[in-house]
């Protein structure tokens, strides 16, 4: 046996454990962000404002100077001119309790682009309003005039070559620069002293105006124009001008051609909500809970309708259902337009609805719900009565069906071959309702 | 006493028109032939004929004759009625006896004033007044007669 064999297994045995891969850290995935390598370090070592000396009280001092000075003797007299001794006293007093320094240190003075063009003055309001397109052009324009002519020009000179502005940009820039250049041909002023060019440089920041419709705060946004490339003429404008402004949301519009009632007419109709329930559906996810809701129709003279609906929201549901109500409206045989027919009665469910007629003068005798429902369909005198079930939804349906349903004495007495005589109309000499 | 017998008849009638029948039959007792006879004049039946087991033909029924009643064809005589029917429902939807075999309800006429002007009755008897288009056929003493109330 050779001894270079235990020493082969020997050193494979160390290469194999070299070439074994160590024990892999966890590498999986437990978030979708980025994989930090290591805590990022600053670039430059982060400095105390107190060594750079800008703490310093000679510092402090400077710009307390610079920028809270006390008001001057003339100022005092500008300001007596506009305030009363005692508003003066309070002003002075105030200046007094107030330590500049205080505000150095504590104060915060805003340097943004936005910043308010005063200090702390609300004796009245500034009003905010978007200017238009033309307002807009013409505010850049006088603002462009306010800046020194040949900077100006330098400064548009150097937006023709932007490669980055489009080509209506460039023509505007190209309007301008012309007028620019007569302004300062006759101001004789191209030796330049100096001037402020970028505040030119908003007309090219992004505004409503010109950015080409990105996604932007809605909230503050201006409405749609009136002919929109690519869907002007598509969409037809529900508005009837029969409506006389009454339906601009388009809610009646299918009602009006199902039914043949003019927008007003249906506005004027007796519509009540009579039964809201609220429902759930259970489902795997959880209850999904609906609001339903019965509501009834009537134009106070021989017609009523029911209408339900269900929907998880409230207000559509009684929009849905009031709508239905109107559509489903039926015809109400009434005796003399103030009661029915003899006695009905109907059943729904476990709810048996008995209603009967009633003499003049004698009102609506009978539950909340059929008061309302007597009431939108124009019966004066009746009496109704549930013996059984009083669910209010069964209830309802259960009158609805009574009333609908009556008999009428003409039909009768044809089946029969006999003539009908209205005995109280003869005894009355027809002077009844 | 017709009493079992008006009881079978109002069944009779009432499932005939629910399965619209054009006419049907009914035993030929006094009794019977007197309330169906009310019946027609009130407008319920098109009409009333006595027959034989085969019902009369209903194209020469102007014109029928019934055969002479003698005692050897006096048992197989039946009542034929015409059932009528207007705007698709029939014209006899309900028919109830209200005197039943148990009990017979008779009334006077305080009573039937109030049943005939469509209220209930109040004290001995206890009677529902009658509802639009609703008939009462009465037996008194001066014969079978039909009451009907209608506004």
């Amino acid at each position: 046996m050779s001894v270079a064999r235990p020493a082969r297994c020997l050193l494979s045995k160390r290469f194999a454990a070299a070439l074994k891969p160590a024990t892999p850290t966890c590498n999986a995935a437990f978030h979708s962000s980025a994989h930090l390598e290591a805590r990022k370090k600053q670039r430059f070592k982060s400095i105390r404002a107190g060594e750079m000396g800008l703490t310093s009280p000679e510092k402090v001092q400077k710009y307390t100077e610079e920028n809270f000075q006390p008001y001057t003797p003339e100022e005092i007299e500008v300001l007596k001119k506009h305030y009363s001794s005692e508003q003066m006293e309070a002003l002075q007093a105030g200046e007094a309790a107030i330590d500049p320094k205080d505000l150095t240190i504590q104060g915060r003075l805003r340097r943004d682009p936005y910043q308010i063009p005063y200090l702390d003055d609300f004796s009245r309001l500034a009003p905010i309003r978007w200017l238009t397109e033309d307002e807009f052009v013409n505010d850049i324009a006088k603002f462009a005039k306010e800046v020194d002519a040949p900077q100006a020009k330098i400064w548009m000179e150097q937006k023709l070559n932007d490669p980055t502005l489009s080509e209506e940009q460039k023509d505007w820039v190209k309007g301008q620069l012309a007028k620019v250049t007569a302004q300062a041909d006759r101001a004789k002023s191209l030796d330049g002293k100096g001037g402020d060019a970028e505040g030119l440089d908003l007309m090219f920041e992004r505004s409503m105006l010109n950015d080409d419709n990105a996604p932007s705060d809605t909230s503050v946004a201006p409405s749609l124009g009136k002919d929109i490339p690519g869907i002007s003429g598509i969409y037809q404008n529900p508005i009837d001008p029969e409506d006389q402004g009454l339906d601009d949301e388009g809610i009646y519009q299918d009602l009006k051609r199902r039914t043949g009632l003019s927008v007003r007419e249906m506005m004027d109709l007796t519509v009540k909500i009579l039964v809201v329930r609220l429902v759930h559906n259970q489902t795997r996810l959880g209850k999904i809970r609906s609001v339903w809701v019965l509501a009834i129709a009537g134009n106070g003279n021989g017609r009523l309708g029911i209408g339900e609906a269900k929907s998880v929201e409230n207000g559509a549901a009684v929009q849905k259902a009031k709508l239905l109500a109107i559509r489903n409206m039926k015809p109400v045989p009434r005796y003399e337009e103030r009661t029915i027919y003899g006695s009905v009665s109907a059943k729904f469910g476990g709810t048996i609805v008995k209603l009967d007629a009633r003499p003049p003068g004698f009102g609506l005798r009978a539950s909340a719900r059929f008061f309302e429902m007597f009431r939108a369909c124009g019966i004066h005198d009746i009496a109704a009565k549930m013996p059984r079930s009083r669910r209010p939804m069964n209830a309802v349906k259960a009158c609805f069906e009574a009333l609908t349903n009556q008999k009428d004495p003409n039909e009768i007495a044809i089946g029969r071959g006999k003539k009908l005589v209205d005995v109280r109309k003869v005894y009355f000499g027809g002077n009844v309702l | 006493m017709g009493l079992p017998h008006i009881a079978n008849l109002c069944s009779h009638l009432q499932n005939a028109s629910k399965a619209r029948l054009g006419l049907t039959s009914a035993p030929h007792t006094k009794y019977n032939l007197a309330l169906l006879l009310s019946m027609q004049k009130a407008g319920f039946l098109s009409f009333v004929t006595r027959g034989g087991a085969q019902p009369p033909d209903p194209t020469t029924l102007s014109t029928y004759e019934p055969e002479p009643l003698t005692s050897a064809n006096v048992a197989r005589q039946r009542l034929w009625v015409g059932l009528k029917y207007s705007d698709n429902a029939p014209v006899l939807r309900k028919m109830q006896a209200i005197s039943t075999p148990k009990r017979a309800v008779t009334m006077k006429l305080p009573d039937l004033e109030r049943v005939a002007r469509g209220w209930d009755t109040n004290g001995r008897v206890n009677v529902r007044g009658l509802n639009m288009g609703e008939c009462m056929f009465l037996s008194t003493s001066k014969g079978r007669h039909g009451g009907a109330r209608g506004r």
